[in-house]
């Protein structure tokens, strides 16, 4: 019901958007020859509309190339269908003062918006490898660990701390960063926008970082890191009132993600009637290793094609700062899944990378620590598909209590479905986790695995029921229960 | 078994690899982690520059990284980190030989060699044999399939060789191939030779001192494959796809 | 000029014989690939060998965008290009091979080869402003060495489109070419070279020549088009025991932000027998014509008949140094230039184009054609004939001055070791045409238009023995009865 107002809150405010006058570019000069650096003109028109209380800077077909540019309250970039904003390759035509710089940047705006069937293009792998050059030729300090700047890659849109933003109908492509980022927004509407983005390294579709009160929508978004991710980046802070409908998401890493960075947390969450494909990690991850709250949690009809992994939920302890992660009250229900048998990304040009090995294919997992529950999940009418093989002569884990012991807790590493490498089920493995209803769950291995479908390791309270699970060695025990309580398993 | 030990460490600890050895990062040279940059010639810079500076380590991290045929020099090693993979290219021609036998990494009377790392190299084998059959089939190339089928390594007459850690998968021929080498250390090493028919894992020939600590092959045709007149062979824990240790000579 | 035609007759023969033998082979049959990302540098040499080592024939780039490094050409292979074939030079400048006798980096080499072309309505695109700029950064970055003069790096270590040494019977036809590193396309040392119907188009980059003859033996150039950042045709002698000699150049137009047709810089040996006709050159920077020979070079019976001149910032400039000769004794000597219009601007004629000429030599008021020896070696034996020059007149006295005293006329340099370019001198006292150092210089059929009044007389002649001035007009506005031509220190002047 909550969700609700606040969608309902949305559709309010957005009539509010309708009467705006309309700028062409060209009355600023703003070029559309694609060689013109027009970050200025731009940053003029802007602030001009600003001033005049507002309107749209509509921008016909094109290209126009700019550097930098800072959205300000009541201003509308709107761009016409075969317009398109080209970010410049020269890293120093971006500002570079903030802590994150990017192409289209807007703090502590009011009603502020990029709509229209237009482009938003920011040349990443170039500019992300004019980046290097300068700090290999040590103008740009910067450690390059991965061989790559974590500092000065420009994002495409950061908006930050900015209040009733609407993003709809565009194509956001290439950026050397994150793709687009909406920080400690308030009152976020992103609708039938398209994220094509493989152009560099961390290129995430999009990342909601502490907003409140967010409804994307009709989306379409192919990345090659997390599609769509949700980040913590201010313990005092959360992310809450979220809904994702309807979005179609491929990604060489995660396709919907909570994390990594999850310092405040993240409560009342609506996902629904989404698809993940080509994905080399799971479909979901929600990770909670920097002391954040997880709470709320409803994933309904999720289907995920040719993906590494199904589902990953995680607390750890990496930089929490003596603050203590919790995740509770998680739905998940009507899902179907088809885990890979190869890499599902590959041929991508920056495909995920290959870690964690040896390990035959993983499991999805629930991970908490010792003592700190994943507490209150609900798996509900949800079937996945595994391709099996596993041969346990290349990675091994038994079932023993030593085997089951040895795999290591990791609170510190960075959560990844693969990072305990080989884990002894081949379908879901569970571990320091509380109250797990599973309903109606089917896992199905296409080859033989030398593992059981199932462990349970510190699980305290679970009640499976209406289960199917099977690989083709017709093994009798396919769940195995070590060091837990009150576990009601089916017949 | 102690003495052949010994005579081998004598070989690993003579490396004067570790004293001068300085860092390089791949990026330096240019190289491209983005899986469609053929970086042949940026990696063999690096790897010549880094050959004349007297020694030091060629790092790769996160990424794909396609190349052709690459010649190793003395002293210079190859660090693949987590995520680094290098891939071979699918086109014949980019491909050298050592001896006759073609390489993606290939290095002939060298020294202090090593290539290692938690990184993969993947050979795209049956893309490769597939260019290399078109290449047969229109008399372009006059070997035999066998013979022109590159191996990920191909070494000859070096000396002081360490393959440490890595996974090395899909191979167009035999994964690995030493002709007339010694010392050759190889340790943790994941093999997967079996995107087509009858290739083995790691052949050698006329080597010396060859020490195998916990290798795993899996490969369609035999896992390891010795000449006659290899010398001072050691193999501890070695094993194949379906478990087996592996014995030298078998 | 009897002696250029065996020369011709030589390369048709030869050209007949190199169209018979023709085996075609396709260039993806090696598996290259024309998607205009793949590297093909190892199958294309891989396709050459083949062809070469099985009797020779073309290896033909059917339409699309093929990038490479470094490839060596060999004998009885020529590259067909068809229409809509581009080969692409790798961005990378680690792709290309400096070859270790040339000296210099290139897109397509061939050393000691014969009977090789490059031939279709394809393009060789050489990319050479990212290559060239990739370069600086891993000189910046310590890898590659280069000292960055001029803040680039060395025209050496930047890749060529073509550099082809001591090879015999070249042909290259059709071909367009952009965009090198550095020159574009060189001759060196080569012995009968057809180049018919050719565009150049290159201004990626500082030292784009367009067409570089470095000592070849037999040469024709028609037909073509150039559009080159540096200069258009451009012959050179790199080697004291050589010449560039027997050579026609006919029906060619070029641009350039340097010279149109050079001699020179680089001028040991010398260039002998040639035969210049029907030569367009616009909007060019420096001169249509330089003849330079400042490293020892011999220059002899040099016709160039039929020029247009238009928009260039100077028509002829003929010039003896001593710069690199190290005592070797330089001459130039019978040289007829006939049926020239040329037209020079006030402004600069190459605004606008990327890697603009230098602006240099200031100030000075527009500057003459010129034909300047050394007081030992003078320029012998020059006609002109049949000429017309419109200069914009107007030199300002007050902006840069150089007078007719004798003091201002000794003032002017003698420059010896230099590098030669019509504007060295900075002010000149003549605004059509300054002559020192010469023997028997004849103009016919003459006429020198200035647009506007200038301070300085059309013409002056210093230290020059024996010129003639037939039918010789000069047009200059509110210049009634001003003396047109001032000798100085001369002898033997007839004047009409």
């Amino acid at each position: 019901m909550k969700y609700l107002l606040s969608v309902l809150s949305l559709t309010v405010w957005l009539g509010f958007q309708s009467k705006a006058d309309d700028y062409k570019a060209s009355m600023f000069g703003i070029k559309s020859n694609g060689t013109t650096l027009n970050t200025h003109s731009i940053q003029k028109a802007i602030d001009f509309i600003h001033e005049k209380g507002g309107g749209r800077l509509v921008f016909y077909v094109g290209r126009y190339l700019t550097g930098t540019i800072q959205l300000k309250s009541n201003v509308t970039i709107h761009l016409e269908e075969g317009a398109t904003l080209v970010g410049s390759t020269n890293i120093y035509d971006y500002n570079l003062s903030v802590r994150f710089p990017a192409l289209i940047t807007a703090y502590s705006a009011d009603h502020i918006a990029i709509t229209g069937k237009g482009v938003i293009d920011g040349q990443g792998r170039e500019l992300a490898n004019n980046v290097t050059d300068q700090v290999q030729k040590g103008i740009l300090k910067d450690d390059l660990a991965n061989d790559r700047s974590a500092r000065w890659r420009p994002k495409g849109i950061y908006l930050r701390e900015c209040k009733n933003v609407e993003l709809s109908g565009i194509v956001v492509k290439n950026a050397a960063e994150w793709v687009v980022v909406c920080d400690q927004i308030d009152q976020l509407k992103i609708d039938k926008i398209t994220v094509d983005s493989k152009a560099f390294w961390n290129n995430d579709g999009i990342d909601i970082v502490d907003c409140k009160n967010v409804l994307i929508s009709n989306s379409y978004i192919d990345s090659s890191d997390d599609a769509i991710c949700f980040k913590s980046h201010d313990a005092t802070k959360m992310c809450e009132n979220v809904e994702v409908r309807n979005c179609v998401a491929r990604s060489s890493a995660n396709g919907i993600k909570f994390g990594t960075v999850s310092s405040g947390g993240y409560k009342n969450f609506k996902i629904i009637n989404n698809k993940i494909f080509d994905t080399y990690r799971s479909a979901i991850t929600i990770a909670t290793p920097d002391g954040g709250l997880v709470e709320n949690i409803f994933v309904d009809s999720l289907f995920a094609y040719n993906t590494g992994n199904a589902i990953y939920l995680r607390i750890g302890a990496r930089w929490n700062k003596g603050r203590t992660g919790s995740m509770k009250g998680i739905t998940i229900q009507n899902m179907y899944c088809e885990i890979a048998e190869g890499k599902a990304d590959a041929g991508r040009e920056y495909e995920g990378p290959v870690e964690d090995l040896p390990r035959n294919i993983s499991p999805a997992s629930i991970v908490g620590l010792p003592g700190q529950y994943i507490t209150d999940v609900t798996l509900k009418n949800i079937e996945i598909i595994y391709p099996g093989n596993a041969n346990p002569n290349y990675a091994f884990r038994g079932i023993s209590p030593a085997d089951l012991d040895s795999i290591p807790e990791m609170p510190a590493a960075y959560p990844e479905y693969s990072q305990f490498k080989e884990l002894p089920a081949w379908g879901f493995y569970l571990r320091h986790a509380k109250q797990v209803t599973m309903d109606h769950v089917i896992l199905r291995a296409k080859g033989k695995d030398y593992r059981p479908a199932i462990v349970l390791d510190d699980v305290q309270g679970a009640l499976f029921s209406a289960m199917t699970l099977a690989d083709p060695s017709k093994k009798k025990k396919q769940i195995h229960v070590y060091n837990s309580t009150d576990i009601f398993l089916p017949k | 078994m102690k003495n052949l030990f010994a005579h081998i460490s004598l070989f690993f600890f003579l490396s004067p690899l570790a004293l001068c050895a300085k860092d390089y990062n791949a990026s330096l040279f240019g190289i491209k982690s983005d899986g469609v940059t053929l970086n042949t010639q940026s990696i063999q810079k690096a790897i010549d520059f880094i050959h004349e500076k007297g020694g030091g380590k060629l790092d790769f991290y996160v990424g794909r990284y396609l190349t052709g045929s690459i010649r190793l020099k003395s002293n210079v090693q190859i660090e693949l980190k987590e995520g680094a993979v290098l891939v071979g290219t699918t086109s014949i021609h980019d491909y050298l030989a050592v001896e006759g036998k073609r390489g993606l990494i290939v290095a002939e009377g060298q020294e202090h060699i090593a290539v290692f790392g938690k990184g993969v190299i993947e050979g795209q084998g049956a893309g490769l044999f597939d260019a290399l059959q078109k290449q047969i089939q229109k008399g372009y190339l006059t070997e035999n399939a066998q013979e022109a089928s590159p191996a990920i390594v191909s070494l000859s007459h070096c000396k002081d060789i360490r393959i440490e850690g890595l996974h090395l998968q899909n191979a167009c021929g035999n994964a690995l191939i030493f002709s007339h080498s010694q010392a050759i250390h190889m340790k943790d090493v994941a093999i997967k030779n079996r995107a087509l028919p009858l290739l083995n894992g790691i052949v050698f020939m006329a080597c010396e001192g060859v020490l195998c600590q916990k290798l795993f092959i899996e490969s369609s045709g035999k896992e390891l494959s010795t000449s006659a007149d290899c010398k001072s062979f050691t193999l501890e824990g070695c094993k194949n796809a379906a478990g087996k240790l592996l014995v030298f000579g078998k | 000029m009897k002696q250029i035609h065996p020369t011709l007759l030589r390369l048709l023969l030869f050209l007949v014989s190199f169209q018979a033998f023709t085996k075609d082979y396709i260039v993806s049959d090696f598996g290259a690939k024309n998607d205009g990302i793949t590297l093909n540098t190892c199958s294309i040499q891989k396709a050459i060998d083949f062809i070469h080592e099985h009797g020779g024939g073309r290896l033909v780039f059917e339409s699309g965008n093929y990038v490479t490094g470094s490839i060596y050409l060999k004998s009885n292979v020529t590259l067909q290009l068809d229409y809509g074939a581009t080969i692409l030079g790798s961005t990378n400048p680690f792709d290309y091979v400096k070859d270790k006798k040339i000296g210099w980096m290139s897109m397509i080499f061939a050393v000691n080869q014969e009977n090789i072309g490059i031939t279709g309505k394809g393009t060789i695109n050489g990319r050479g402003f990212i290559t060239a700029n990739n370069m600086v950064n891993y000189i910046h970055r310590g890898v590659y060495t280069d000292p960055l003069k001029y803040d680039r790096p060395n025209e050496t270590n930047r890749p060529q489109n073509i550099y082809f040494r001591e090879c015999k019977n070249i042909v290259i036809t059709d071909i367009t070419l952009r965009d090198p590193a550095s020159w574009n396309q060189t001759y060196d040392q080569c012995k009968n070279v057809y180049v018919n119907h050719i565009t150049v188009d290159s201004k990626s980059y500082w030292n784009n020549d367009g067409i570089d003859i470095v000592d070849c033996d037999g040469v024709v150039i028609k037909n073509s088009y150039f559009d080159a950042a540096d200069d258009v045709i451009c012959f050179k002698s790199h080697s004291p025991d050589f010449f560039c000699q027997n050579v026609v150049v006919d029906s060619c137009v070029g641009r350039s932000s340097a010279n149109g047709l050079k001699f020179g810089t680089v001028s040991r040996g010398g260039f002998k027998n040639f035969k210049v006709t029907n030569l367009t050159i616009f909007d060019t920077f420096r001169s249509a014509i330089t003849f330079a020979a400042v490293d020892g070079a011999e220059i002899e019976n040099i016709v160039v008949d039929g020029v247009r001149s238009i928009n260039t910032g100077n028509v002829i400039y003929l010039r003896i140094g001593d710069r690199w000769g190290k005592g070797k004794k330089p001459y130039m000597k019978n040289i007829t230039i006939s049926n020239v219009y040329a037209e020079i601007p006030l402004g600069k004629p190459d605004a606008g184009y990327n890697f603009e000429g230098p602006i240099e030599d200031l100030p000075r008021n527009i500057s003459p054609a010129s034909i300047v020896g050394l007081l030992e070696n003078k320029i012998q034996n020059v006609t002109l004939k049949n000429i017309h020059l419109v200069y914009p007149g107007g030199g300002n006295p007050l902006y840069a001055k150089r007078g007719l005293s004798p003091a201002e006329l000794d003032g002017v340099p003698q420059m010896r070791d230099a590098y030669p370019e019509f504007s060295q001198f900075k002010e000149l006292p003549a605004w059509a045409f300054y002559v020192r150092h010469a023997e028997g210089v004849h103009f016919e059929n003459v006429t020198f238009t200035a647009n506007k009044k200038d301070y300085r007389p059309a013409v002056v002649l210093d230290d020059v023995q024996n010129a003639s001035f037939k039918r010789f007009v000069v047009e200059e506005p509110e210049s009634a009865g001003k003396q047109q031509v001032f000798p100085y220190k001369s002898s033997a002047i007839q004047l009409n």
